[in-house]
């Protein structure tokens, strides 16, 4: 099967954000020999070469499918493992250098998959639209979700999730009775120990792909345009209304200050 | 490259938002139009040979231009670039449609950017993240874009 390798690298390489990279020790099949490979999570493709700098890549895994787990220490490294649901699928054997490393790179790899985000961003649709009924009134800005036009019917979407996690693992699933998920309790991260010191990251786009819309991006469907617009529009408009005032502030003050030539 | 293969055309064989039988024609000069099977998983879109278990290739669907040819066609450019234009022929103007908006809205680019709005405008209407239930509101991949701080909602 073709891969399109140039697309992905592309996308690799492009302006959209990083989702995490470091260092992971990385099983070699069949052997329990480790090799120090760099790796770079973007979306829901885990990458991997040899150095950092290095231009060629050595693969790319496709996070699908899989459940990640912690495993017991092998060598002093902090182990955990990619396994791929269904007869013959692979199971990766990936390591850390210290426990830190170990809790971070699991819980970006358990939310990375497309599945994931698919689920997340229905729920918080739905909360957007709670929030926005109960703001009422005083919601004077009518905003409607990004969706788009020709979304997806309800049972269409439904079967969709549904067909999802039932074919994925995902992180502490739990099945209701009735047949629709609860996606609350599929989406919750699995719980850090407490005593691991939490490393904030910065609530801020790394530098190198600080562009909010990537420059190739696609075309954004119309239903996206007006509603993000109209966010960062009322930005620039609180802004200039701040800034109207003050300069009305100002020039009062200067009137004040001018000397009044007039009555010679 | 390596890749994972197997576990590839295992996602390949999921249950599809949008599959069809569709013309499709490469990038390359003297590509002629080919009936495939097109099937859009996640933000992939495979396509078959008809009759073929297995996909004959998988196009990843970030950083590309979707664009309306015609009334019953659709291009796909990856790389902005022309020589990598792929051209899917409909049945009709309908199913045409239906196919770009599916395709966008597959973008995990697209997703995430959705995510951030809904974020953001739940955070400013009710004061409260949303992500924080869920224990993920430090996961680098939900971070509001640079200079967007979620502060608490002042009352």
């Amino acid at each position: 099967m073709k891969i399109h390798e140039k697309i992905l690298t592309h996308y690799l390489s492009c302006t959209s954000p990083i989702d995490k990279e470091g260092y992971l020790y990385k099983k070699k099949e069949r052997t329990s020999s480790h090799q120090r490979r760099w790796f770079v999570l973007k979306a829901n493709l885990l990458f991997y070469q040899e150095r950092p700098a290095d231009r060629h890549l050595l693969g790319v895994i496709v996070l699908e499918g899989c459940a990640v787990q912690r495993c017991e220490s092998e060598g002093g490294l902090f182990a955990f493992s990619m396994v791929f649901r269904g007869s013959g699928l692979k199971t990766y054997g990936l390591a850390a250098e210290d426990q830190l490393g170990q809790e971070s790179w699991v819980k970006a790899l358990l939310t990375a998959s497309h599945c994931y985000l698919s689920l997340l961003v229905r729920d918080l649709g739905k909360q957007y639209e709670e929030a926005k009924r109960q703001a009422g009134p005083a919601e004077s800005h009518p905003r409607t979700t990004v969706t788009g036009p020709g979304s997806m019917c309800l049972t269409q979407s439904m079967t969709y999730l549904n067909s999802c996690s039932s074919s994925f693992l995902m992180p502490e699933p739990e099945r209701r009775e009735g047949g629709s998920h609860s996606a609350s309790n599929l989406l919750q991260a699995p719980p850090i120990p407490s005593n691991v010191i939490n490393k904030r990251s910065p609530k801020h786009w790394p530098k190198r792909n600080a562009h909010v819309t990537p420059i190739n991006g696609p075309a954004p469907p119309y239903g996206e345009w007006p509603q993000l617009h109209d966010y960062y529009g009322e930005e620039v408009k609180q802004l200039r209304a701040d800034w109207l005032r003050r300069r009305q502030e100002e020039e009062a003050q200067l009137e004040e200050d001018l000397i009044d030539l007039s009555e010679h | 490259m390596r890749f994972n293969e197997k576990e590839l055309i295992s996602l390949s064989r999921q249950p599809s938002e949008r599959a069809a039988e569709l013309g499709m024609r490469g990038p390359k000069k003297g590509d002629v139009v080919k009936r495939r099977l097109v099937k859009l998983v996640v933000n992939f879109l495979f396509y078959f040979r008809t009759d073929e278990e297995e996909p004959q290739g998988a196009l990843l669907l970030e950083q590309c231009r979707v664009e309306r040819e015609d009334s019953l066609a659709f291009s796909i450019t990856f790389l902005d670039e022309a020589e990598r234009k792929y051209l899917f022929e409909c049945d009709s103007q309908e199913q045409c449609q239906e196919w770009i908006d599916s395709i966008i809205k597959a973008s995990y680019e697209f997703m995430r950017k959705n995510l951030i709005f809904y974020r953001t405008e739940i955070h400013r209407l009710t004061g409260k993240d949303p992500l924080e239930q869920y224990g993920i509101e430090d996961e680098t991949r939900f971070q509001v874009t640079s200079g967007l701080h979620l502060m608490p909602k002042d009352i």
